[in-house]
C-alpha cells in the first residue's frame, strides 16, 4: 500500500458488517444480530467491537485489553475459527463484501455475548504447577549462572505463549473429554519441563501422562493452526512424549502405541498392524477385543502376522535407529533440531476471511530460534 | 503421463489393498504413471515423531532419498498421515542444510543414498484436484454416479498444519467436492468434514476417540449422505470399522458406506469389482453399488 504523503488527509473509511452471536446466560436466550458501522481501512475486528458497543449497542460484551497481541485477552470465534480479535485486519474481509459471524471460544462455557467463563482453562493451567522449581545449586559470591542459548532453544516457542485459549476453542480431544488438560496447559508444561533450571522433569513428565494428559493428544493440529502467536502446542505435545518414554514413563497405553511403531520400523520396517492391539492394551484386553477383531478379520483387516511383512531395506532402517541413537538427541531435542527450518515456512494459502488466517501479519510472531539471524519473511513476493 | 514415485504406506500395503489396488488401477486414467521406489519403509505415523523424533527424521529422510532416486520430482501418498510426516520431515530437510548434511552423512553410513532435497510430497487428492489431473479426471469419470450423495471427509493431516501442507483453505476446503461433483455426484456439507476421526487414539483412548467418530457418520447421515468419502485410509478404518463400536456404545447403527477417494472416483471411471475391492470393507458398500446400477 502507497504512503499517502498529505499530512492532513481525510481519513479513508468503509463499511463493515458482522453477525454477532449474542448470548445472555441468565436466561438462555440465543441470537445472531446484524451489525454495520463505518469505520476506518485500517481496523481490527476488536476497533469494530468497540465501534459497535460505543455507536450501536452498548449492551454488546467481549475481553480486551492491550489491542496489541500480547495479553491475550481477546480471542474469539470468527466464522468457527479461534482468532485474536485485535489481530485480524477487517480490510480485506470488508472489501470483499463478506459478513464474518463471530461467537465465542468454543470448549468453555459462554457468560454472555463473546465472553466465556475462563475458570476451567485456568484450573488446567494451575494443574500443571506453572512455575519453576528451581534445581540448580546457588551460584558463587558475584557469580551468576550462564544457561546456553542452545538449551533454552527447546523451550522457545512454549515461551511465547499468551494464555488466549485459541488452541483450546477448537481443540476435537476436549470436545469429546472436557477433562483432557488440552493444548495450553500441555504447552505450558512443555516450557517447564524442558527448562534446565527447573528440577520436577520426572515429577512433571509422570504428572502429565495421566489419563487426560499427553496421551489423550489425538493430533488434529486445530491448535497449531489457531495459535495466533507460533507456540504450536500440538508439537509441545509432542516434545512432552518423547521426553516422558526418554525418561521410562512409558507405561501409558499411548507410549506403549507409539513404542510398537519404532519397534515395527526397525524390525520389519512396516507397521506390524496386528500385534499393535495386545503390545497397547496388553493381551487380557485384547482377548476381550476378540469378537471385533475376528469381524475385521473376516474382510482382510488383520493381516496375519507370520509370515511377516518385511521391508526390503528393514536392515538400513534397524542400523539407521543404532546409529542415531549414540548421537545425543533423543527426547524433545529431536523435535527441536527441525524448528528453525519450520519457523521459516509461512501459512501460504490466503485464507479468505478468519479462521485463523492471518492476513500477512504473522510473520513477527514466528518462533525463530535463532538469534541474531534475520527474522523470518514471508516467502514470495507480496 | 506425469511420473510419480508411488508410496503406498503401511495400511494400503496391507489391512487396505483396496486403496492400493484401486489406486493402481486408477491412475493411468488420470495421467500417472507410478513409480515403484526401490525400497522403503513405514513413514511412523506421527508415533515415532513422538517416541524418538530423530529417528522418525531420519526414517523419512530414507524414503525420501529413495524417492528421489527414481528420477521423479513427486513423491505420491495416499494417506494424511504419511502426507503430513513426508512432508514435515522434507521441509526441515530442505530448509536446514546443516541438518540434512549430518542426516546424510548418517545414510551414506548405512548405504542409503544422499537427499539432495529435491523431491515434492504430494497427495493422490491434490493431483487429481487441479489442473491437468483434474481434466483427465473430468474425462474419465465417463459412467458419473447418478446424483449419489456423497458426504466429504477430509481428516486432519491433509488440511492441518496448512504451513505444512498448504494445498487449501484448512477451514473452507474445496477439494472433494470439485471431485464428488465432476464424478457426477452431489457433495453434501455438513460441519465436521475437516474434524479428526479419532483415529490416533482409538486403541489408548477409545471413549474419546468414539465421540470424535460418532460426529462425521452422524452428520453426514442426517444430511442425507449415501456414503462418505475420505482421502485417508486410517480415517477409512475407524469409520468403516469402528462404526460395530458406535453401535455398541450408542445403540445406533449408522450403516454408513465409507469409499476411499480412489474407489469413488474409480467407480465413475467404470473400474469393476476386482480393482475396487468393495468386498473388503466391513460397513456394506451394496446400497451405494444398487443405487448406481439401478
Amino acid at each position: 500500500m502507497a504512503v499517502d504523503a498529505t499530512a492532513h488527509a481525510p481519513e479513508r473509511t468503509m463499511d463493515v458488517a458482522l453477525k454477532i452471536w449474542r448470548f445472555d446466560s441468565s436466561t438462555g436466550e440465543r441470537e445472531l444480530a446484524d451489525y454495520e458501522v463505518a469505520a476506518p481501512e485500517w481496523v481490527t475486528l476488536l476497533d469494530v467491537l468497540d465501534l459497535i458497543k460505543d455507536q450501536v449497542d452498548g449492551s454488546l460484551a467481549y475481553r480486551k485489553s492491550c489491542r496489541m497481541m500480547i495479553c491475550g485477552s481477546c480471542g474469539m470465534r470468527m466464522d468457527g475459527g479461534a482468532v485474536l480479535a485485535c489481530k485480524v485486519r477487517m480490510y480485506d474481509i470488508a472489501k470483499a463484501g463478506h459478513v464474518p459471524v463471530i461467537s465465542a471460544m468454543g470448549n468453555l462455557p459462554i457468560v454472555k455475548d463473546l465472553v466465556v467463563d475462563m475458570e476451567p482453562f485456568w484450573a488446567k493451567f494451575k494443574a500443571m504447577k506453572p512455575w519453576l522449581q528451581p534445581g540448580y545449586d546457588q551460584p558463587e559470591p558475584n557469580q551468576e549462572h550462564v544457561i546456553s542459548q542452545e538449551r533454552m532453544n527447546v523451550i522457545h516457542k512454549e515461551s511465547l505463549c499468551i494464555n488466549c485459549g485459541c488452541c483450546v476453542s477448537e481443540c476435537n480431544s476436549m470436545e469429546s473429554d472436557p477433562e483432557f488438560l488440552g493444548p495450553q496447559a500441555l504447552a505450558k508444561g512443555m516450557r517447564f519441563v524442558g527448562d534446565p533450571r527447573d528440577a520436577a522433569k520426572v515429577e512433571r513428565l509422570d504428572a502429565y501422562s495421566s489419563e487426560h494428559g499427553i496421551w489423550d493428544c489425538t493430533r488434529c493440529y486445530f491448535c497449531n493452526e489457531r495459535c495466533p502467536k507460533g507456540v504450536d502446542p500440538r508439537d509441545a505435545i509432542a516434545k512432552l512424549g518423547a521426553e516422558a518414554m526418554a525418561a521410562g514413563i512409558d507405561e501409558d497405553m499411548g507410549a506403549k502405541h507409539a513404542n510398537w511403531f519404532v519397534t515395527s520400523a526397525k524390525t520389519t520396517g512396516w507397521l506390524r498392524e496386528t500385534e499393535l492391539v495386545p503390545k497397547t492394551q496388553g493381551v487380557v484386553s485384547s482377548i476381550k477385543q476378540m469378537k471385533f477383531a475376528m469381524g475385521l478379520a473376516v474382510k482382510g483387516k488383520v493381516p496375519p502376522p507370520i509370515p511377516p511383512h518385511v521391508a526390503e531395506g528393514v536392515k538400513e532402517s534397524r542400523a539407521l535407529f543404532d546409529l542415531v541413537k549414540q548421537q545425543g538427541r533423543g527426547g524433545a531435542l529431536g523435535i527441536v533440531q527441525g524448528e528453525r527450518a519450520l519457523s521459516r515456512l509461512e501459512h501460504e494459502v490466503g485464507h479468505a476471511s478468519g479462521g485463523g488466517g492471518d492476513q500477512g501479519v504473522g510473520s513477527r510472531d514466528q518462533a525463530d530460534i535463532t538469534p541474531g539471524e534475520e527474522p523470518t519473511r514471508k516467502r514470495g513476493g507480496e | 503421463m506425469n511420473r510419480v514415485a508411488y508410496y503406498k504406506g503401511c495400511l494400503a500395503s496391507l489391512s487396505a489393498k483396496e486403496l492400493d489396488i484401486s489406486t493402481q488401477a486408477l491412475s493411468p486414467k488420470v495421467g500417472l504413471e507410478l513409480v515403484e521406489i526401490e525400497t522403503v519403509t513405514c513413514c511412523g505415523a506421527g508415533d515415532i515423531h513422538e517416541a524418538e523424533p530423530d529417528y522418525y527424521l531420519h526414517l523419512n529422510a530414507r524414503i525420501l532419498a529413495y524417492a528421489e532416486a527414481t528420477g521423479c520430482e513427486t513423491l505420491m501418498t495416499v494417506c494424511n498421515v504419511c502426507t503430513l510426516n513426508l512432508r514435515q520431515a522434507n521441509f526441515q530437510l530442505v530448509g536446514d542444510e546443516a541438518l540434512r548434511d549430518r542426516v546424510n552423512k548418517n545414510l551414506a553410513k548405512v548405504g542409503v543414498p544422499e537427499y539432495g532435497g529435491t523431491v515434492d510430497v504430494r497427495h493422490f487428492l491434490w493431483m487429481v484436484a487441479e489442473g491437468e489431473g483434474y481434466e483427465l479426471l473430468k474425462a474419465a469419470a465417463h459412467k458419473g454416479l447418478k446424483g449419489l450423495k456423497v458426504a466429504p471427509f477430509y481428516g486432519c493431516q491433509i488440511l492441518r498444519p496448512s504451513k505444512l501442507l498448504g494445498f487449501e483453505d484448512p477451514d473452507r476446503p474445496s477439494s472433494l467436492e470439485r471431485i464428488i461433483e465432476a464424478c457426477g455426484g452431489e457433495a453434501i456439507d455438513y460441519p465436521a468434514k475437516i474434524k479428526c476421526c479419532g483415529f490416533p487414539i482409538i486403541q489408548a483412548r477409545e471413549e474419546t476417540a468414539l465421540g470424535e467418530l460418532i460426529q462425521p457418520i452422524e452428520q453426514a447421515k442426517e444430511a442425507g449422505a449415501d456414503a462418505i468419502v475420505t482421502p485417508c485410509p486410517l480415517c477409512h478404518l475407524s469409520l468403516d470399522a469402528w462404526q460395530s463400536k458406535l453401535k455398541a456404545a450408542t445403540g445406533k447403527d449408522f450403516q454408513m458406506p465409507i469409499l476411499h477417494l480412489s474407489q469413488l472416483i474409480g467407480v465413475a471411471a467404470g473400474l469393476e469389482e476386482s480393482e475396487l475391492r468393495f468386498k473388503r470393507h466391513v460397513v456394506s458398500v451394496g446400497p451405494v453399488v444398487e443405487k448406481l446400477s439401478v
